[in-house]
């Protein structure tokens, strides 16, 4: 029943979407789209998600989303999402054999949660199991923890668990001690050091499920997009993998999928071997590993990218050693 | 109303890409070097209405993975046969490029001598683009779905009609059809058949979980087929054995509330020291007080 | 001899020191307060521009903030120890230097958290942390621990006072020379204390149940902020060892710094007849034993993660071993052994030579604090994979530094401030003792008759 529900909201926002794109239209009487998009165009600030769009009139159009986006953000207050969505236990499963470091999982976290260039909820690193081992991409989302060392810390109850497995942090609670940080063994935190013009704007009101507008000397982390989730659709990383590395589903009703492919989340962990990193600390983490067997991609694909990016992986002794031989 | 305000389309549209041309910060750009890619399919769905879909894109001639959604173009579905055309309705193009059209169940269509319903999807087109249309012909046809247990076997059944001229059910040959479950975020696909003498029958796997109440939402769905389009059903069923996962985990380290034995160490060892301060400053008060007596008798 | 008159003598004698201002102290509290005014300065930078000011980024999200943090609480710790050690076992020593300790104790407790509160990003919500309390979290015992410490180190503080301040107030009645406010202070602060024997014996039985109480709670405020660390799973930080180890190594410190500061004060206000060589020496005896302890504790430590070879731990000695060799080398080898070389030969136990050896053991101690903070952040589970340098490896940067000095310079500041109001030299403590000894002579003397 439950699920109806949410299906429903979906086709309802949909239908809301378009709603608001028709009004918006016979508001400006006599005007084109294109005047009406780009006029909206410049009075917002050329930042945040562009996309481009054919008019009937043949021309391409780079209209801001949020022009487009323009929907009522069912708000869930600080308070609301502390509870959960009920009957869920989100859980993630990523395929390391199929990681090429396209980095579209970052860039559209990044878009959405507003994060500036090097802040990354969901990182790529490049590690190799052991020394004989050739290294993989291996992208790290917050592993959302059942034994969350983060919130068993925490002072104040900022970071909080839910019924439905996801660690939240709420940034109008949070005091900015950093123990949080300190105690995450995966370095999955990240604080605001310094102020920031976005975190002025307050056209979206914040709620921990979107961590925006996030806030100066408070902590955020990859949230799982819990605000997508109310809407019945996959989180950000998952459905922008242009190789469906990610999956992302409900524990609950046993079914993960990548966009693409809807499998049992069961049986994929047990058919592919599936693991938790670093399971020997306890934490119980919610996301799962597949191992990086029959790769799909040779590492060196990761590696077309630009310099900066690349810089980031020089620690690694296989990636010096590609670069030795002028591989990379 | 709205092909009123549409009217100045054109002279706004030429003003606007005046202004644009001379302002540098204009964002328009040129789409002459993107080819139009019109696509249409129609889908029965379960409450046996009709959708029609038309996909409207522009597609780089150089990088053909450079897609760009048309938004807000107009299309126009249309029944046709031989030279009969009867518009069934308009729709415009959201930001993905997608129009939709939903025709009801008791939708009269314009059929032929095999039965077949041909349709429409058509962009009109003017100066800038040209027009774009497609077409497809279906059959029309009743797909059910039932769900029973037979023998203690949880059976989905399938059958499906097609129907003459006079209305009697001709059972499907040799067509795919598929078997999902619905999940949170998408249907998992649980069987692939072939309906053959209008029925196909299929054993539901008995540890699927379903929702919190144990329900499933089963489809059976005929997928983009050459006859019959995409033909949707689905049905509800209580053969889920849901077991939550989370365990009330009450007074945890990580929970709001603490474990018990803290409340207790840390009331014990509070009150202890706290009741040494109290005596403490209660035995400086008798000092205080005993130095006062000495003032009032060295005064006195 | 004369209870009263003998008071009289003391104040005169050790008043001098609260009475007059030399070029000396003047130039002294000026440069303190003038590197106070530049870390005030800092602090409305770091207040104004946030922590981006400090060299503290997404790995090290800790600095020498907490570095000075954990050194600060265990000196006051470990002062606390000291004093209630002292008093409670009647030590004949005690005398010349546990006002300096008692000092000690509350500054460095008072210092210290507002070393956390500068590492806190928004401390506009420090509220939250009543508001919201979580007692589950190492950070809510700290602040319960450090709160509950410095109230009764204070109330202990104060109960050391009251004779002091009671024969200070009899002394000035008849001073014209002090001025009005001194005297109502004493007169207020002393509240009625005559000595009396019932009031003798009343203060000092709180006095002493006081110092059992305040080495209890040393012993429970070590180990909370050794679990703030020891209680997470970073490599270096998860052991079970660190709780005594931050014992002995806050003892340790306290013993040098207390050193220390008996050297300057004995040199500043000539105190030689009190404060002898024989406190130096005994200073220097005890802190031999607390440094061998100490070493003993690092050396467990260290040789554990490294024998064992865990592969986290193993990346936390390359870490040491290569970024911060010279550091480990002085903190852990040099800080340890050459206290140890100087302490151990007993001709080498002289005044200078101790401090010198006090010094180097501070100055080891809180590298040491450093190397345990900051190399642990720069190498978690997942290696950093960053292009920028200072999100790779912390360095502090001169806002940091000048909050730091500004922590020692309001420590010394105070402390100076203190010492112009009671004299270092607990009088009442002097008093005590030649009655004891009095007592003594009179009993032997009846004996001797007797006989």
């Amino acid at each position: 029943m439950k699920k109806n529900k949410t299906e429903e909201g979906g086709t309802d926002r949909r239908k809301f979407l378009k709603l608001g794109l028709m009004t918006s239209l016979t508001a400006i009487a006599g005007a084109s789209i294109v005047t009406n998009l780009a006029a909206q165009e410049e009075e917002k600030e050329p930042s945040g998600e562009v996309i481009r769009l054919l008019t009937p009139e043949g021309k391409i159009v780079e209209v801001n989303a949020s022009n487009i986006n323009k929907y009522p953000e069912a708000l869930i207050t600080p308070a609301e999402s502390r509870i959960g969505i009920p009957d869920r236990k989100f859980v993630m499963v990523i395929d390391l054999a199929k990681c090429k470091n396209a980095r579209k999982c970052v860039e559209e976290c990044q878009k959405a949660h507003k994060l500036d260039d090097h802040q990354e909820f969901i990182k790529i690193q490049l590690i190799q199991n052991h020394e004989e081992g050739e290294p993989y991409w291996f992208p790290k989302p917050c592993f959302h923890c059942d034994e969350p060392p983060c919130v068993i810390v925490c002072p104040t109850g900022a970071t909080f668990k839910r019924d439905d497995g996801i660690v939240l942090v709420d940034n109008t609670r949070c005091i900015g001690c950093k123990f949080c940080v300190t105690s995450c063994p995966y370095s999955a935190r990240q604080f605001n050091w310094g102020h920031k013009e976005k975190f002025d704007d307050k056209s979206q009101p914040y709620s921990p499920e979107t961590g925006v507008p996030a806030a100066e000397g408070t902590v955020m982390k990859c949230d799982f997009c819990p605000d997508l989730l109310r809407q019945g659709e996959l989180p950000h990383c998952a459905k922008a993998c242009p190789m469906g590395v990610i999956y992302f589903g409900d524990k609950n009703e046993d079914i993960v999928t990548n966009g693409e492919e809807t499998v049992r989340f069961s049986q994929l962990i047990n058919d592919r071997g599936g693991y938790r990193h670093l399971e020997h600390l306890g934490t119980k983490p919610n996301v799962y590993y597949l191992p990086a067997v029959n790769r799909q991609f040779p590492l060196e694909r990761g590696f077309n990218i630009d310099e900066e990016i690349v810089e980031r992986y020089k620690d690694v002794p296989y990636v010096q050693e590609l670069k030795k031989q002028g591989k990379i | 109303m709205k092909s009123n305000l549409f009217k100045y389309t054109k002279i706004t549209a030429f003003l606007a890409v005046l202004l644009f041309s001379i302002n540098s910060n204009a964002q328009e750009k040129d789409a002459s070097n993107y080819d139009m890619s019109f696509e249409f399919k129609t889908i029965k769905q379960d409450d046996n209405s009709r959708l029609l879909e038309a996909n409207f894109n522009g597609k780089n001639i150089e990088d053909r993975k450079d897609i760009i959604p048309m938004f807000n173009a107009e299309i126009k579905f249309f029944n046709v046969l031989n030279e009969e055309e009867v518009l069934l309705g308009t729709a415009k193009t959201s930001k993905e490029g997608i129009a939709q059209f939903t025709l009801p169940e008791n939708q009269k269509y314009l059929t032929d001598e095999n039965g077949n319903i041909n349709l429409i999807a058509r962009f009109e087109g003017n100066d800038a683009v040209a027009e774009s249309s497609a077409e497809i012909i279906v059959k029309n046809i009743k797909l059910a779905l039932n769900l029973e247990e037979i023998d203690s076997v949880k059976t989905v059944l399938v059958t499906a009609f097609t129907f003459d001229e006079s209305g009697t059910e001709i059972p499907l040959e040799e067509t795919d059809v598929i078997i999902y479950v619905q999940g949170m975020f998408s249907k998992m696909k649980i069987a692939e058949g072939t309906i053959s003498e209008g029925a196909f029958e299929f054993e539901m796997p008995t540890d699927l979980p379903g929702d919190s109440n144990g329900n499933l939402t089963v489809f059976s769905i005929i997928e983009g087929n050459e006859q019959y389009g995409t033909v949707i059903q689905k049905k509800n069923i209580k053969w889920g054995v849901f077991q939550k996962q989370i365990k009330e985990n009450q007074n945890t380290l990580w929970s709001s509330a603490a474990p018990v034995w803290m409340y207790v160490v840390l009331t014990i060892l509070l009150v202890g020291v706290w009741a040494n301060y109290i005596y403490t400053i209660i035995n400086l008060f008798k000092i205080k007080k005993e130095g006062q007596d000495i003032e009032l008798e060295t005064e006195s | 001899m004369n209870i009263d008159t003998r008071k009289r003598e003391l104040v005169k004698e050790l008043s001098p020191m609260l009475e007059k201002s030399s070029l000396l102290s003047k130039i002294w509290i000026i440069s303190l307060i003038s590197i106070i005014l530049v870390g005030l300065y800092a602090f409305i930078l770091q207040l104004s521009n946030g922590h981006e000011v400090t060299g503290m980024r997404d790995n090290v999200v800790w600095g020498i903030y907490i570095v000075n943090f954990i050194f600060f609480v265990c000196l006051s710790y470990s002062g606390a120890f000291i004093a209630g050690v002292l008093h409670f076992f009647e030590t004949p020593l005690k005398n010349s230097i546990a006002r300096i300790v008692e000092i000690t104790t509350v500054l460095s407790l008072i210092i210290g958290p507002v070393f956390i509160l500068l590492c806190i990003g928004r401390l506009d919500r420090l509220y939250y942390l009543f508001l919201y309390p979580r007692i589950q979290s190492p950070i809510s015992w700290d602040i319960i621990a450090i709160l509950t410490d410095l109230i009764g180190c204070f109330v202990y503080l104060y109960l050391t006072f009251i004779p002091d301040l009671a024969i200070l107030r009899d002394a000035s009645k008849e001073n014209a020379e002090v001025p009005k406010w001194r005297k109502k202070m004493y007169k207020f602060l002393a509240i009625g204390y005559q000595d009396t024997p019932t009031q003798h014996e009343r203060l000092h039985k709180i006095i002493r149940i006081m110092s059992v109480m305040i080495i209890a709670m040393a012993i429970v405020a070590y180990s909370v902020l050794a679990w703030i660390f020891s209680l997470t799973v970073q490599p270096g930080w998860n052991s079970s060892i660190f709780a005594p180890y931050f014992i002995i190594s806050g003892l340790y410190s306290g013993i040098a710094v207390i050193i220390i500061a008996m050297y300057i004060i004995r040199k500043f206000y000539k105190l030689e007849k009190y404060i002898t060589k024989i406190h130096f020496f005994a200073g220097g005896v005890i802190l031999l034993i607390f440094s061998l302890l100490y070493g003993y504790f690092t050396f467990s430590e260290y040789f554990s993660r490294w024998f064992s070879h865990k592969k986290h731990d193993v990346d936390l000695l390359n870490t040491l071993f290569s970024r911060y060799f010279w550091q480990f080398i002085f903190a852990n080898y040099f800080g340890i052994l050459m206290p140890i070389a100087i302490l151990f030969f007993k001709k080498l136990r002289t005044v200078k030579l101790v401090t010198i050896a006090a010094i180097i053991s501070v100055l080891g101690i809180w590298l040491n604090k450093y190397l345990i903070v900051v190399p642990t952040l720069e190498t978690p589970y997942l290696p950093i994979q960053d292009t920028r340098a200072e999100f790779v490896h912390y360095s502090a940067t001169w806002v940091e530094y000048s909050l730091s000095l500004t922590g020692i310079a309001a420590f010394c500041l105070f402390f100076t401030l203190i010492l112009k109001f009671v004299p270092a030299i607990p009088m009442s403590g002097i008093i005590d003792l030649e009655k004891r000894k009095q007592l003594k002579r009179k009993k032997d003397n009846q004996l001797a008759t007797e006989l």
